[in-house]
């Protein structure tokens, strides 16, 4: 901390000013935060940007797959191949599978709430061919995001120190793959600085496992 | 007339929980036998009488090397037992019979119950042949072979990975033996001589490190050098500048993300390029595994600064800026 002598462009700062004995007006600022927030070095500043949602929801009544097909626009059945019909909308882009026991699942959305919109729409196209379909248990059961920490990564040093979480066999595959046990998450991790995390049941756990690996990154960053 | 009374008496201690009568020395009751194993003796130290005899060999077993051109030598009982892999099998197997009468009518053996061997151990057994074959058909020692077969022995006994297939469980013990001892051999490599693929390998190699609960060094492109460069013949000059070659590159870090056997490959062209022997990129890329256009990538990567790579003391053929530009 450094008092400036100039207290205009401390009262421009905002900070209250106090008198002292000199005359002069020095900020006052205390040795310690008021509310306790992450100090600014420790904090990325980058927030991993959500690329896929998958989730479930059960529609509550058995359906004829083949009617299904036939009926509705942007369907696919093929039984030999898979049991469910694909179908796919434009809106939030997304792609359904509809299973006869009435269960689908919805995946390629961008966030939660596109998720649930697009799986309304597809219960919505279920209800209009004459199902009577219901909206049950929607649950989200897997969030990809993708982030970049700007810097290259030593893997080598990073699968040395954290043997234990981590596995980078270049043969198999070129990034580093991390699984992290306290957010139950799996993080990508290239040598580029790209960084994908995947296994999140809720938003939160993907910010918390970027913040957990950031500083652990910076430790392992490219002269 | 005085009568003798001749004293009948046991020989048994008062203290002792066994009702077992031990043999003593008439003469000495009270002297420990000594036990002279290579007669099968018990010898009483004070006054030399043998007192039991016939006493069962516990030595070693011997050869008799009287009768040498009999083949077969009556006196071994059997072959080498693996105790440490196969759990203690001590059962007998009943050979097939060779005389006449050992065949009914048809033609058939009479005795014919011979499998039923051990049936838990039968899957190991047959494992540990595969892994016996895979290892020959590349020249790998008895060290490698004894790793992998431990290794298997423990993840089969884990059973963690019941349900997978006892030969890719086989081949990825295989891959972790060589990788630690420190000579890796390739997933191509391994494959190779196994019919499972690479996928399979590689799923079954990261279950068993977790399963057994140990890592493997990361793989180095040092590793490869030698047996790549001996199997194009390279001679020892260029097996060592190649060696230099992708040491640099990599602490320059010229080949950020590339597999080290790709940078090895590309290397290695590089190193014969400027040497006598120059090897075309598909004859590398058959020996190592890799696809010549993946040679070709490593190699642009490396190019630019082919100057500094080469070792100080390297003999160049064709000096470095003729080295072909792809």
């Amino acid at each position: 901390l450094h008092f400036e002598s100039d207290s205009t462009a401390a009262a421009a700062a905002g900070l209250p000013q106090v008198s002292t004995s000199l005359g002069q007006d020095i900020p006052f600022c205390p040795m310690t935060p008021m509310t306790p927030v992450t100090p600014v070095t420790e904090r990325s500043g980058i927030i991993p940007q959500l690329q896929n949602i998958v989730s479930t929801v059960n529609l509550g009544c058995p359906l004829n797959l083949k009617f299904i097909a036939l009926q509705a626009r942007n369907a696919e059945y093929n039984p030999k191949r898979f049991a469910a019909v694909i179908m796919r909308i434009r809106d939030p882009r997304t792609t359904a599978l509809i299973f006869s026991s009435g269960k689908m699942v919805c995946t390629g959305a961008k966030s939660e709430e596109q998720s649930r919109l697009a799986a309304r729409k597809y219960a919505r196209v279920v209800q209009k061919l004459g199902f009577p379909a219901r909206f049950l248990d929607f649950k989200i059961q897997n969030m990809v995001a993708s982030c970049d920490v700007c810097f290259p990564i030593r893997l080598e040093g990073l699968v040395l120190t954290h043997q234990q979480f981590s596995s980078y066999e270049p043969e198999l595959f070129p990034g580093l793959i991390y699984r992290m046990v306290k957010p139950r998450i799996v993080l990508l991790i290239f040598v580029s600085g790209k960084v994908v995390l995947t296994g999140a049941k809720d938003r939160a756990e993907i910010y918390e496992a970027f913040e957990n690996i950031y500083p652990i990154l910076r430790g392992f960053r490219k002269q | 007339m005085y009568q003798l009374f001749t004293p009948i008496f046991f020989s048994c201690c008062s203290g002792d929980a066994l009702a077992l009568p031990r043999v003593t020395c008439p003469n000495h009751p009270d002297a420990i036998l000594v036990e002279d194993y290579r007669a099968g003796d018990m010898i009483c130290p004070e006054c030399g009488l043998v007192v039991g005899d016939r006493v069962i060999d516990v030595g070693s077993e011997w050869r008799t090397f009287s009768n040498e051109k009999a083949l077969k030598d009556p006196s071994r009982v059997g072959d080498a037992q693996n105790p440490l892999l196969n759990g203690g099998d001590l059962t007998t197997m009943i050979s097939k019979g060779t005389g006449a009468a050992s065949f009914d009518e048809f033609g058939n053996s009479k005795y014919q119950n011979r499998r039923t061997m051990s049936s838990s151990d039968r899957a190991m057994l047959n494992a540990f042949k595969e892994i016996s074959t895979m290892a020959d058909r590349i020249n790998l020692p008895r060290n490698i072979i004894d790793r992998t077969n431990n290794l298997f022995k423990q993840v089969y006994e884990q059973k963690s990975l019941k349900g997978r297939a006892n030969d890719a469980i086989a081949s990825a013990c295989l891959y972790i033996a060589c990788r630690q001892e420190g000579v890796p051999r390739t997933f191509k490599e391994i494959c190779a001589v196994s019919r499972i693929s690479k996928k399979e390998i590689g799923r079954c190699f990261k279950l068993i490190l977790k399963a057994l609960e140990t890592s493997v060094d990361l793989i180095t492109t040092g590793d490869f050098m030698s047996r790549f460069c001996s199997n194009l013949g390279l001679p020892k000059q260029v097996q060592m500048a190649a060696t230099f070659i992708a040491r640099k590159a990599v602490e320059l870090d010229l080949v950020p993300g590339r597999s080290p056997i790709s940078v090895a490959a590309a290397a290695i062209y590089m190193a014969s390029q400027a040497s006598a022997e120059k090897k075309t990129q598909k004859e590398i890329g058959d020996i190592a595994g890799v696809a010549d256009v993946t040679i070709r990538q490593s190699y642009r990567l490396i190019y630019p600064r082919a100057a500094e790579l080469f070792p100080p003391d390297f003999k160049f053929d064709t000096p470095v800026d003729k080295l072909p530009q792809l």
